[in-house]
């Protein structure tokens, strides 16, 4: 990987790896908002009401019953551990995250072929990126261990990757400006 | 600036970049859903969104698939260099299993006995009566033509990043539109 070429440097990178992670969130966001509008509270998870585990679709499934059991388990998890206020939150931010992933996506795209023009848009992109993962790890915090268990370690990991890139896009303008000097 | 057919094959690139994920994603939540019953309902949004989006790409595929080709016959002959034959032979296998993956989820589907309602508008026919059988046939080749998939997926993005890394021109049209 040559990523500096004699004293030229290549930029691209920042780009493409903006697209390729902009993608991947773009898909993952678009998941939780689903997630969140299929769990909702309310439901007849939440009540004593047994899975119903039918031998056929048990082998369809290749599940246990055991697992198939459980399966409801999964969704009262969701539901016990989620406090009122967690689900519309949430939805929120994942819809900004979203739009912002769309708009580094975009704005990566551009920034391979005209860094110039895109640099300013995919600076903006990533501060309200890295901002918006700040805002999902601290709600999640605030929730119990079993949600914290499912959202805090890839939300951490979304936070860094932001902040990579963010730093790669500041020190790209202050290396052209020392470029300039 | 790139023509229209080639604009338009890059919105559809990134376009299904981002479905293909998702449905990757979507696919291994879902599944730890409740099994349908009167009682349990959880599954029927997010397999309904799932076939809507796998149909959808099957068309883009298609259409991948024939700009690809056309794009072959034009040369009219094999190119005399391994690396661009290994990339046509790629992108071909890469689209062979996009839409393998699709057309048997969608018989894996039909054999299940479920409906499938495009985008909630149209009712696709039933092709098949339910068959347990076959439903759990085209549901494995589903599963594995999806893992076979993953990987290839995994090599294209590989070779593409280290193209973009070594800033050698050979994807630079792929962000242009």
């Amino acid at each position: 990987m040559s990523i500096k070429k004699g004293k030229t440097v290549n930029i691209k990178w920042i780009g493409v790896t903006s697209v390729l992670f902009g993608i991947l969130l773009v898909a993952n966001n678009s998941n939780e908002i689903l997630r969140q509008a299929v769990v909702l509270p309310g439901s007849v998870a939440e009540s004593a009401v047994a899975a119903d585990c039918r031998p056929d679709e048990l082998v369809e499934e290749d599940l246990s019953l055991k697992e198939c059991e459980l399966m409801v388990s999964n969704i009262q998890i969701m539901l016990a551990s989620s406090p009122s206020w967690f689900r519309p939150v949430t939805i929120c931010l994942y819809i900004l995250g979203l739009v912002s992933a769309l708009f580094s996506l975009v704005f990566g795209m551009r920034f391979v072929n005209s860094p110039e023009s895109a640099q300013r848009p995919l600076y903006v992109s990533f501060v309200l990126l890295v901002g918006i993962d700040f805002l999902i790890f601290a709600t999640t915090s605030a929730t119990g261990p079993l949600l914290r268990s499912i959202y805090l370690w890839p939300t951490l990991i979304w936070f860094f990757i932001h902040l990579v890139l963010l730093v790669a896009v500041v020190s790209y303008n202050s290396e052209s400006k020392r470029e300039v000097n | 600036m790139p023509n229209k057919i080639e604009r338009l094959k890059v919105f559809f690139h990134w376009l299904m970049a981002v479905n293909v994920f998702f449905l990757f994603m979507s696919s291994w939540w879902m599944l730890a859903l409740p099994l349908p019953s009167e009682n349990f309902t959880f599954r029927e949004l997010p397999f309904q969104l799932h076939k809507n989006i796998g149909i959808t790409i099957f068309v883009i595929a298609i259409y991948l698939l024939a700009v690809r080709v056309s794009k072959i016959r034009r040369k009219a002959f094999k190119s005399p260099i391994k690396s661009e034959r290994f990339v046509e032979k790629g992108h071909l296998v890469l689209y062979f299993l996009i839409t393998f993956c699709c057309i048997s989820g969608y018989l894996s589907s039909s054999y299940s006995g479920w409906e499938t309602t495009l985008w909630w508008s149209l009712d696709l026919p039933l092709w098949a009566e339910e068959n347990d059988s076959l439903n759990i046939l085209f549901s494995d080749l589903h599963l594995w033509s999806c893992w076979a998939l993953l990987l290839v997926i995994a090599g294209h993005v590989g070779v593409a990043l280290y193209h973009a890394f070594r800033s050698d021109l050979t994807t630079d049209k792929m962000y242009r539109w």
